[in-house]
């Protein structure tokens, strides 16, 4: 008898383990063959990024997929890191127990906020395939690397180790490991092709990743590479403390009971952000409470009253307490300078603008839009745009309609800025790809599948503030496209059509080809510009010409000037012409006077960029006659951005002495960053091109 | 009998002209131009002397200051190339031969057929020549014709061939080829009233079956849609040599308002050769607006671009008779068209037995 009870309790046990995965498959990402892959690689991935990322090393890594049965849709997933290993104690825990981690009360932007982690893949594995998971885990203190089968016991509801066993991790380069992560696990799945797709997340996380590499061998045995861009890791997050706005009933109470503070200024003053000595005693005052309270002593209506000071429902002199914003140096940006990078890398394309918004606060947590915008002939016209969000750097791949990030697309009337859009609303179509992140605190999803962002008034502002000025740098962008095509057909009548036409009537009536300069000057009465950005491959330099040529009847004289990415860290080489700095990122050559018919060519290169850095150089001029292809230049504009960079380095110099001392416990009033200003002021008005 | 043709010395030198205008502008260091007769709707009158529709004197001036009208020219300088070239060889080819001969033509190739044949048209306002005169051919299959009406066809073994269009051919009639000048055909004899114009190949095998060529000796003829060339021209030749009557049965919208346009008083594209093709007697038996309402018959709703083809036929000066404008503009107070065939509603000899001969009694001819 005691046997059969036994088993059932077993039988419990594991139906128990099954079912909670059954029920809960949706929010864990395992709902259907497809996701399930794309979960499992997404949970490693995310793992991968998060451990180098803590370790301060720039990941490099490497996802596998094979199909091992086509009909059974049994698939191995291999993913592996250059990360720090797990040692080999930790290893059970990391991939064996629910809910292992530390990331749940801290508050601060982080990538883990979905399903239970790499402890889901094992388990997922297990129930699908019957086969524990494979570990190979090398930490750069040992020789060798420890390598584990992980399974789970669905009685005990823990980890189960077998083939436990110490090897030496060799590359296939015949070199030895120093340290990483790889996991091998068999499942049930499907590999699909298309916008929801492991190599579509995989492309979407090295956009906004910059500094990872990462390759993906896919089952059809092709090798996808999206290399590294930058050397330079994201930010190192800090944890902030919660705000009162954000705060609610039970975890006040929580706090509280907890509290080792003796009085409630000293614990609002120190286990809140946002919330100075004076602020504290505002709070308590409008809130009735004694200044000397203990927080463990709180009764129940103080609590209430608390929050509703904290609302600024209750009020002090008939006005809410103020408090400060918290710290916004919990957010990390990916930066607008490496999202362009990331975009261009995965898309090939002439227009790149993107633009990192100043952080701010939605409900006491902090949070930053930052949004990019490729246009450009790869992608196709007559398509909807691709939209690519992200929250907290992680794809979101589902539910695209139901995003507030989508939202904020559709409320934009794309038809100014020269893409289609039925009715001004929708997704507009056209060759372009869309990218919004958020970074935040706290990311409010409209479900537990976390696929969609939640309505929020101040998020769909930011966005879509962010998207007007992307949408004002395309419409320039089209604009000078337009201009630039007009210039290329005068070139092609007059340096083609007219010579043609020349010879042809003089062979049809037997007679001299006539002269053209007069009709050439006649067609054109203008003087051009032409200006080429190419990369060189062998100098891994960028060569810029800039050819002046004048159809006139007249000589002219003109200063040209040119736009290069100064700020950057390019240098100017091969400059013959020698010319001056007008500006930061504005060069100025006083040109000899150009005769009638005649030609001539500036030629320059710059190095320190990167292929695709810079690709296009707008040519200004001054002068009394216009120049198709090159734009007046406009003086006070010029002027503004010498002024504005005087100030900005006065700054510098200034904040130098001024670091803010971040290690402060007590000092809760010390402000983030002051907001930047939005976006970039160019010689080309806001945004920039690439 | 006109004829249309020019030697071939009087084609070479007309086109140098069109040349030496180039030439020259470029000698005194202008823009190169072209001028030609303004296509379009606005620059086409009625000549009394001729009684078809024709240019008027506006001129376009077609200069090579913006790409698309430099190539234009370019283009035109091989066309007119490529026909001397022809005309020295003693060859001609079809205008999409031609399309496709322009492939080598580097920069002055046409980018598609409709440019080479609009040049093609182009180059005849501005010569005055046609371009059978250029050696070129039609792409387009003339039209079909039947009933007791004799002509003699050059055929290609170089004999004269008697061909009667009700007895010598079978169901589908006579073909019309598309040079139809008298060196080719020749128009022998009849025994028929009149000639009934045909828009839909669905109506005039309806009228064949019924046995209405006979019943009502006439000849039928199947415009095709849009009448090519040399469809118009037979008509045209039929109706002055044999002093016939012509009368056009089309569908009842704004698109055939314009085929009948083209039939009756010249088309806007070939103006310059109205006094060739159009056949001023026609006459226009239906569908008219006003059969859609007398018969009730199963129609549609006219479409934005019906409206604006209506709206703009209403300042066409060919339409500007009472009669074309008030029939415009019932049918845009209708809103509605409808095709010849939605006179099968009632029957299959409804046509033949009460709505032909009802519309051709209001003409006196049945």
């Amino acid at each position: 008898m005691t046997d059969t009870a036994e088993r059932m309790a077993q039988n419990q046990k594991q139906v128990a383990i099954s079912e909670f995965f059954e029920k809960n498959k949706h929010f864990l990402g395992f709902d259907s063959l497809v996701r399930s892959l794309i979960t499992a690689v997404k949970e490693a991935v995310d793992n991968s990024l998060d451990a180098c990322e803590e370790a301060r090393i720039l990941p490099d890594i490497r996802v596998k997929v094979t199909k091992i049965d086509d009909k059974k849709d049994i698939i191995e997933l291999q993913t592996e890191d250059n990360g720090p290993g797990i040692p080999k104690r930790s290893i059970e825990k990391v991939f064996g127990q629910l809910l292992f981690g530390s990331r749940f009360h801290a508050i601060r932007q982080s990538r883990g906020q979905q399903g239970i982690g790499i402890t889901g893949v094992v388990m997922y594995s297990q129930l699908t395939t019957g086969r524990k998971t494979h570990v190979r885990s090398k930490i750069a203190t040992e020789t060798s690397a420890a390598v584990v089968d992980i399974g789970l016991d669905t009685r005990k509801n823990k980890a189960t180790k077998a083939n436990e066993d110490r090897e030496i991790w060799e590359l296939p380069d015949g070199s030895l490991k120093e340290h990483g992560l790889e996991i091998t696990c068999r499942m049930k799945a499907k590999y699909q092709r298309g916008r929801q797709s492991v190599y579509q997340y995989l492309r979407m996380t090295s956009i906004v990743n910059p500094h990872a590499d990462i390759t993906f061998e896919d089952p059809d045995g092709e090798t996808h590479h999206w290399p590294r861009v930058t050397e330079r890791l994201p930010r190192k997050v800090e944890s902030i403390k919660p705000h009162p706005h954000g705060i609610h009933l039970g975890t006040l109470q929580r706090m509280c009971t907890e509290a080792t503070d003796n009085r409630m200024t000293s614990f609002l003053y120190k286990n809140f952000s946002g919330v100075s000595t004076r602020a504290a005693k505002e709070l308590l005052a409008a809130a009735d409470i004694d200044e000397k309270a203990k927080p463990k002593s709180l009764k129940p209506e103080n609590y209430r009253a608390l929050i509703e000071a904290f609302q600024g429902e209750r009020l002090l002199n008939e006005k809410p307490v103020k408090l400060l914003n918290p710290p916004t140096n919990c957010l990390s940006p990916i930066e607008e300078l490496l999202i362009k990078k990331g975009l261009s890398k995965t898309i090939d394309s002439r227009f790149v603008t993107t633009m990192t918004r100043a952080p701010t606060v939605t409900q006491g947590n902090p949070f930053q839009v930052e949004v990019g915008l490729i246009f450009g002939d790869g992608m196709a016209a007559d398509k909807p745009v691709e939209v690519l969000r992200f929250a907290n750097r992680v794809p979101l791949m589902y539910q695209q309609g139901g995003c507030l990030l989508t939202k904020a697309i559709e409320s934009v009337d794309w038809r100014q800025y020269g893409l289609d859009q039925a009715g001004g609303r929708g997704v507009p179509k056209g060759p372009a790809a869309i990218l919004i992140h958020l970074a935040s605190t706290n990311v409010q999803f409209t479900s537990e599948a976390k696929e969609a962002l939640a309505d929020n008034e101040e998020v769909l502002d930011e966005v879509r503030k962010a998207m007007l000025e992307m949408g004002r740098g395309l419409r320039k962008h089209l604009e000078k496209k337009k201009k630039m095509a007009k210039t290329q057909e005068k070139f092609e009548l007059v340096n083609d059509i007219i010579p043609a036409i020349a010879a042809k009537s003089a062979a049809i009536l037997d007679r001299p080809v006539p002269d053209l300069s007069g009709s050439i000057t006649k067609i054109m009465g203008a003087v051009l510009a032409e200006s080429e950005t190419v990369w060189n491959k062998e100098t891994k330099q960028t060569d810029v010409t800039i050819t002046l040529f004048n159809y006139t009847s007249r000589a002219r004289a003109y200063t040209i000037l040119a736009a290069w990415p100064e700020k950057e860290g390019a240098t100017m080489e091969g400059n013959e012409h020698g010319g001056r700095k007008e500006a930061t990122g504005v060069w100025a050559w006083k040109l000899d006077t150009l005769d009638p018919g005649q030609t001539f060519t500036l030629a320059y290169s710059l190095s320190g960029l990167e292929k695709g850095d810079w690709t296009d150089t707008d040519v200004f001029f001054r002068g009394s006659q216009d120049v198709i292809g090159a734009t007046k230049m406009d003086e006070k504009l010029l002027d503004e951005i010498r002024r504005r960079e005087e100030v900005l380095s006065e700054e510098e110099s200034a904040e130098e002495d001024d670091e803010p001392d971040d290690d402060d416990e007590s000092d809760a009033t010390v402000e983030a960053e002051p907001p930047r200003t939005a976006g970039q002021q160019t010689l080309m008005g806001y945004g920039s091109d690439v | 009998m006109m004829s249309a043709s020019h030697t071939p010395d009087e084609t070479k030198a007309a086109l140098h002209e069109v040349v030496t205008e180039m030439y020259d502008k470029i000698v005194k260091g202008e823009a190169p131009t072209m001028t030609l007769p303004v296509r379009t709707k606005n620059n086409i009158g009625f000549d009394n002397a001729l009684g078809v529709y024709k240019y008027g004197k506006k001129k376009s001036v077609r200069d090579a200051t913006s790409l698309g009208s430099a190539k234009q020219l370019l283009r035109a300088l091989h066309v007119v190339e490529f026909i001397e070239e022809m005309i020295d060889a003693g060859k001609s080819s079809t205008l999409r031969e031609m399309y496709y001969i322009s492939e080598s033509w580097g920069l002055g190739k046409f980018s598609s057929q409709n440019e080479s044949n609009n040049l093609a048209e182009d180059l005849e306002a501005v010569t005055k020549c046609m371009r059978e005169d250029f050696k070129l051919r039609p792409e387009e299959d003339g039209a079909r014709m039947i009933g007791n009406l004799t002509l003699r066809e050059l055929n290609r073994r170089g004999e004269w061939m008697r061909i009667n269009a009700r007895d010598d051919v079978g169901d589908s009639g006579y073909g019309v080829p598309y040079n139809v000048e008298e060196e080719k055909i020749e128009l022998v004899e009849h025994d028929i009233n009149f000639i009934m114009a045909i828009e839909t190949g669905g109506m005039f095998d309806r009228l064949i079956e019924n046995g209405f060529d006979e019943a009502y000796k006439c000849g039928l003829l199947h415009l095709k849609g849009q009448p090519a060339r040399s469809t118009r021209r037979i008509l045209k030749r039929m109706s002055e040599e044999w002093d016939l009557p012509v009368v056009v049965f089309l569908d009842g919208d704004p698109w055939s308002f314009r085929i009948f346009a083209s039939i009756a008083y010249g088309a806007i594209k070939t103006a310059h050769i109205s006094e060739y093709l159009a056949t001023p007697t026609a006459t226009y038996l239906g569908i008219t607006a006003d059969d859609i309402e007398a018969y009730d018959l199963p129609s549609d709703d006219l479409s934005t671009r019906d409206v604006d083809a209506l709206k703009a036929e209403l300042t066409d000066p060919r339409f500007a008779d009472a009669w074309w404008q008030e029939q415009i503009k019932m049918m845009l107070e209708l809103g509605k068209k409808a095709e010849q065939q939605s006179l099968a509603k009632y029957g299959l000899d409804f046509v033949t037995d009460t709505y032909l001969p009802e519309k051709l009694a209001d003409l006196g001819l049945a």
